[in-house]
């Protein structure tokens, strides 16, 4: 069944959101892996992880927009805004760790940075994992903010009126 | 000339730390409070005042919140960053709904 009330500007959030968490952890884990590989097995994941990163760099900073047009919307009618507070803190603080991040590999692989590069390669996972950290924490605040407080999901009536 | 490259570079991938502080906010009881306005979010018609004794209050204006000042209705364009403000606001679970906004300057 078509409904046209599906299509909220709170609903571009969700939809966008999943995009980064993919992007970005597989990004990490990709990453991680090339840690320890060497010569060109090192080399291709490397480049995928890069590929992942700025993708899913990108995919947050959308993500961080659509959040914020949904926030207006959202806090006037959950019972707990302060949670929706910390899930865009953890968000932000995400999206500006996975910045620095894509920063530190894009001067890497354009031979910006020529000096102690193994260290910076280090560097650039460690801030992947930081960011991981962070968004891990958001995830989880943001599906409590859907699943416990019914954050920009329709509450049909208790007799299903509409249906 | 490379270190100084490199320094930039450096300096470049910090910035992004600069602007990762944002604050949380405080939940209080109902009641009336006086601040000072920190933040306006016009777009949103949200305002962030900090009390007296240091909380951090995120408001949402409603479309029964009233907005005043010297007794007469004003629209919310009025309210800037660093107005003093009385606002009396009703705790509805964990979330502050603003009932009324006076401007006190």
């Amino acid at each position: 069944m078509y409904d046209p009330t599906f299509w909220r500007t709170e609903i571009w959030h969700p939809l966008t959101v999943h995009f980064p968490i993919s992007f970005l952890l597989l990004a990490t884990l990709v990453m991680l892996i090339a840690l320890f590989l060497k010569g060109t097995q090192a080399h291709f994941w490397h480049r995928a992880g890069a590929y992942l990163l700025y993708a899913g760099c990108l995919a947050a900073w959308v993500g961080i927009y659509t959040g914020g047009l949904a926030d207006g919307i959202v806090s006037r009618k959950i019972c707990d805004p302060t949670v929706l507070k910390d899930h865009e803190i953890a968000a932000d603080n995400m999206a500006y760790i996975f910045s620095a991040a894509t920063l530190l590999v894009l001067a890497l692989r354009l031979n910006l940075l020529r000096v102690k590069t193994r260290l910076l390669q280090v560097v650039a996972v460690l801030l992947m994992v930081v960011g991981s950290g962070f968004l891990v924490y958001a995830g989880h605040l943001g599906a409590s903010v859907v699943y416990q407080q019914a954050g920009g999901v329709n509450v049909p009536a208790g007799d299903c009126a509409g249906f | 000339m490379k270190n100084a490259k490199l320094i930039a570079i450096l300096f470049l991938l910090m910035a992004p730390f600069l602007y990762s502080c944002e604050e949380g906010t405080d939940v209080v009881e109902s009641g009336t409070y006086q601040g000072t306005i920190d933040k306006v979010n016009p777009e949103e018609t949200e305002i962030y005042v900090n009390t007296a004794d240091d909380k951090r209050l995120e408001l949402y204006f409603t479309e029964t919140t009233t907005l005043e000042r010297n007794g007469e209705t004003v629209p919310f364009e009025q309210l800037q960053q660093g107005q003093q403000v009385e606002v009396e606001v009703e705790k509805v679970g964990q979330r502050l709904e603003p009932i009324a906004v006076r401007i006190l300057e």
